[in-house]
């Protein structure tokens, strides 16, 4: 090692923090390296002993690929690190869950890849964590799991379930709960609240010009909770038409209508509405919410242009109040057909029954119940 | 879908004990639109039924399609009828039928015969419609002062053609029975999508449409008349004018809509056509337009104006209007001769609002399939209430998350059970307990893949699939057993009560047993009544959904 060496690592190094500020995990091959200009681009003796240095004090981490050898750098801070740890095992173990990050390491994983015994393995991480290197956390793909973490990051979204898991479990009445208030914005934005008084509305389903609207009311109007209160006081309020008294209900808007809501406003709403606890959900949680009532046949989806947009199914048949929620007995008049009226329809000895068999229709209790 | 549907099944009409069953096929107080002759002269049984009105009624019901003349040839099946008839031609051709030229010949011959027969069978109607009373077009409905639909009993030419042929004889005509009972259950659907109002201008449309479809399913055995090969070929279409003179004059275009503001519309997008039917993919329906679509603002010229919507006779430019009738060849707005209010345009404006609704939904009840045109893709739009009435039946019987998980599966295809909780947003454990039930009934199908040879179950995937075929073949099986479990429970009901008809079937009983018959059976009676009332309309029920699985 000349006396130049020293001063060499240190561009090099400060060469790749520049060249990975934007992206951190960016990895550098020898070519990379060379052609930052550090080392003369003859001189891959020097370039070699350079990573040699720099990955010893930790600097670097190598990152095998099935192009070759790359690096990946490692900010000082984290290098650090390796200094406190004090036996091999450690560091072994420790490299395999840094280089693991936010995805964790499973700990028979890491016995599988180390090939330790098992109580040194456990030794190795009951000693890491005390340094607190590393914890262990569980991930909700499968509880029962030991996984193990660098201490300083937190898991992945995929090993925390994202916002739907409270200590893993799956947060089912938050998720309702949610689902609730997509559905009552849709609902909301993409249907018009008639309250049974025909004087009152426009012959046409077009309106000249903006005016008072109901389902189609501005972004701001939506989203200030007041109106929606508004327009479910008036629900309760009777409806004495001077004619023929017409209960509430919700109305289709006409043909090309463009305001249906779309996923992008319908995550605004939700964040304006400050629903969800601590952060807030992102775009692609709303969207899961969206497609399940999708699948739930509540809520379908309508192009509008090149933007989707989503509206309510069977909307005339929906509870008008806002506060329906999907899972609700009155949500809707739901449908039903004639298998789903026959006690049949849903008998579980259904495969059973027939004449002279253990169950048939002429003494079937189900029949007696139906008919009583 | 299967083979031959002429004899159809015969509880279509099996429910005469029954007018308060809401699904009657038969008690449509809503479908004023056909509702020529039936039930015209029941309406009041204190008067005998004059022979004219029967002959009359009778006319009608020949001339719509419902009822129809029989001839010797279709007595036959339509197999036979065919090899009878390429029997008969084969004569024509002593040398036998061999080479691509003699062939076609043949198979031409054989083509116009069976034309020539369909061309018989539809005489007397043709004869019928001639008599030009039953053209409903011919029918200026908002000009007559009837109740209902006008039903052109103002003349008797219909009911004296048929005394002329006095040996007609008629059969029920099941294929357009179907047609109609079809349309029937496509406005209850639309009814339940999309709102009452829209509802009746679909069944507006429908009767206006199947004037010229006479029949649901075909294959390669029916006997086509020229005119219904015709439409077979090119798809029928209907103008929204005569839309317009098949709606019920009461309906009340202006309601079943919602406000919203001018802005908010994309009139274009609104008014897009859809010149090709769409295609089926899965549970979906894509249009296959989608990209290259033409898109037309002006469909009519009534959307030219939106801004000043016809309000009377004054409200819309002429000038203004001159260019679009040339343009789309209709006469829209042409008469504003004051018949009251809202003007015939404006009329039509409205009601076009609903048809452009049932042209969006997503069922896409309706396509707007050229200016001021629209048509029906019956095929596509059944295999749609297919679904809805499975879905029906899963959420019934599964709850909204079995309902859910079966849809997913639908769309995605085949899922492990990993994937499928998570996309459900639900815990795993309650995923496989529904899985489990709903593969017990039918509805889902499991594919076991083991990871390795000693197939252990924690070592084996299990992907869930959605298989269409077994599981609509399953409900029309279900939909069947239960019918004759119905049935049979009404047996079973009637031995029971066999005392009460030893003396109900009694001549000098019958028709008054209130009077007759002591209390307690008189009780007995009416409680058997109820009860056969009961089965017997849910016997109705089924068969409708048999129909809608298999006949439509
Ligand atoms: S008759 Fe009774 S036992 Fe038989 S399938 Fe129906 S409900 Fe089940």
């Amino acid at each position: 090692m000349d006396d130049q060496t020293p001063s060499l690592k240190a561009q090099l190094y400060a060469a790749c923090e520049e060249a990975c500020s934007g992206d951190p995990d960016r990895l550098f091959t020898q070519e990379d390296l060379t052609a930052l200009d550090v080392i003369p681009p003859k001189d891959i003796k020097k370039l070699l002993q350079l990573i040699q240095i720099l990955t010893n004090e930790r600097l670097f981490a190598p990152v095998h690929l099935h192009s070759g050898l790359a690096w990946r750098l490692r900010p000082e801070a984290e290098a650090a690190k390796y200094k406190q740890l004090t036996s091999h095992d450690q560091v072994l173990v420790y490299e395999i869950i840094d280089a693991a990050g936010a995805e964790g390491a499973w700990q028979q994983d890491i016995k599988r890849r180390l090939n330790v015994q098992d109580n040194a393995l456990r030794k190795a991480l009951k000693e890491l964590e005390t340094k607190r290197l590393v914890v262990q956390f569980t991930t909700v793909e499968n509880i029962s799991k030991k996984m193990w973490i660098k201490a300083n990051i937190k898991p992945s979204s995929r090993a925390t379930g994202g916002p739907w898991y409270t200590d893993q479990f799956l947060d089912e009445a938050f998720i309702e709960a949610l689902q609730s208030v997509v559905m009552s914005f849709i609902k909301n934005r993409g249907s018009y609240l008639s309250k049974g008084e025909r004087s009152a509305r426009s012959v046409s389903p077009v309106l000249p010009k903006k005016g008072v609207i109901n389902g189609a009311a501005s972004e701001a109007a939506i989203k200030s909770k007041k109106r929606t209160a508004d327009a479910i006081s008036k629900d309760d309020a009777p409806v004495v038409a001077s004619a023929k008294t017409r209960k509430t209900i919700r109305l289709p808007l006409p043909a090309g209508y463009m305001e249906y809501p779309t996923t992008e406003e319908i995550t605004a709403g939700i964040q304006a509405a400050e629903v969800a606890k601590g952060q807030p959900l992102k775009q692609e949680h709303v969207q899961e919410l969206i497609d399940v009532l999708v699948w739930d046949n509540r809520v379908e989806e309508i192009r509008m242009g090149n933007r989707i947009g989503y509206r309510a199914v069977r909307i005339s048949k929906q509870n008008p109040s806002l506060y329906s929620k999907p899972g609700d007995e009155d949500f809707w008049e739901s449908r039903s057909n004639g298998l789903t009226t026959v006690p049949c329809g849903k008998c579980p000895v259904s495969d059973l029954c027939e004449e002279g068999g253990p169950v048939w229709a002429g003494g079937c209790e189900y029949f007696d119940q139906w008919l009583a | 879908m299967n083979g031959n549907q002429s004899n159809g099944h015969d509880l279509e009409n099996g429910d005469p004990d029954d007018p308060d069953d809401p699904d009657d096929p038969f008690d449509d107080d809503a479908h004023y639109v056909n509702g020529n002759g039936a039930g015209h002269g029941i309406a009041d049984d204190s008067k005998p039924i004059e022979a004219d009105e029967v002959y009359d009624t009778m006319a009608q019901l020949i001339a719509a399609g419902v009822v129809e003349s029989v001839s010797t040839t279709m007595l036959q099946s339509p197999q036979d009828l065919k090899a009878s008839v390429e029997q008969e031609c084969t004569k024509e051709f002593p040398n036998g039928v061999r080479g691509a030229k003699v062939t076609s010949e043949f198979d031409m011959m054989v083509k116009s015969q069976l034309k020539a027969i369909g061309a018989e069978r539809a005489s007397t109607k043709r004869k019928l419609q001639e008599s030009a009373l039953y053209e409903p077009s011919n029918i200026k409905r908002r000009k007559l002062a009837n109740w209902g639909m006008s039903n052109g009993f103002a003349g008797d030419s219909g009911g004296s053609i048929l005394r002329d042929e006095p040996n007609t004889v008629v059969r029920l005509n099941f294929d357009k029975c179907l047609v109609e009972l079809r349309n029937q259950k496509l406005i209850e659907h639309a009814e339940d999508f999309v709102g009452e109002t829209t509802a009746q201008v679909f069944a507006a449309l429908l009767a206006s449409l199947c004037r010229k479809v006479y029949r649901c399913q075909h294959n390669q055995y029916t006997i086509m008349t020229e005119e219904e090969e015709e439409t077979y070929f090119t798809g029928v279409r209907v103008t929204t004018e005569d839309i317009f003179d098949h709606l019920c004059p009461s309906v009340d275009l202006s309601a079943g809509i919602g406000t919203a503001s001018e802005e908010d519309i994309d009139v274009r997008f609104a008014e897009k056509i859809r010149k090709y039917p769409p295609q089926v993919q899965g549970a979906r329906l894509n249009g296959t337009l989608d990209e290259g679509d033409e898109i037309l603002g002006s469909d009519d010229e009534d959307y030219d104006r939106t801004g000043d919507r016809p309000k009377g006779p004054y409200a819309n430019g002429h000038g203004h209007r001159q260019g679009s009738i040339t343009q789309n060849g209709t006469k829209l707005g042409g008469d504003y001769s004051g018949e009251g209010q809202p003007s015939r345009a404006e009329q039509i404006y409205q009601m076009r609002q609903h048809l452009l609704i049932l042209a969006e939904a997503k069922q896409q009840f309706v396509r707007h399939c050229g200016q001021n045109e629209w048509t029906v893709d019956f095929g596509p739009l059944i295999q749609q209430i297919r679904y809805v009435e499975l879905d029906t039946m899963i959420e019934d019987n599964f709850g909204r998350h079995g309902l859910r998980l079966t849809r997913i599966l639908r769309e995605k295809g085949k899922l492990d059970d990993k994937t499928l909780p998570a996309m459900a947003l639900m815990r795993k454990p309650d995923v496989h307990v529904k899985m489990a039930e709903m593969e017990m009934a039918g509805f889902l199908e499991v594919q076991e893949v083991p990871r390795d040879n000693n197939r252990a179950a924690n070592r084996t995937m299990f992907f869930w699939f959605f298989d269409e075929a077994r599981t609509l073949k399953r409900v029309l099986d279900n939909a069947y057993k239960s019918m004759v479990r119905c049935l049979e429970r009404l047996e079973v009901e009637r031995y029971k009560k066999r005392n009460v008809f030893s003396v109900t079937d009694r001549k000098d009983v019958r028709g008054q047993e209130e009077e007759k018959l002591r209390g307690d059976v008189y009780n007995e009676y009416l409680e058997y009544l109820d009860i056969e009332k009961k089965l017997l309309s849910q016997v109705s029920r089924l068969d409708d959904l048999v129909s809608v699985f298999q006949d439509f």
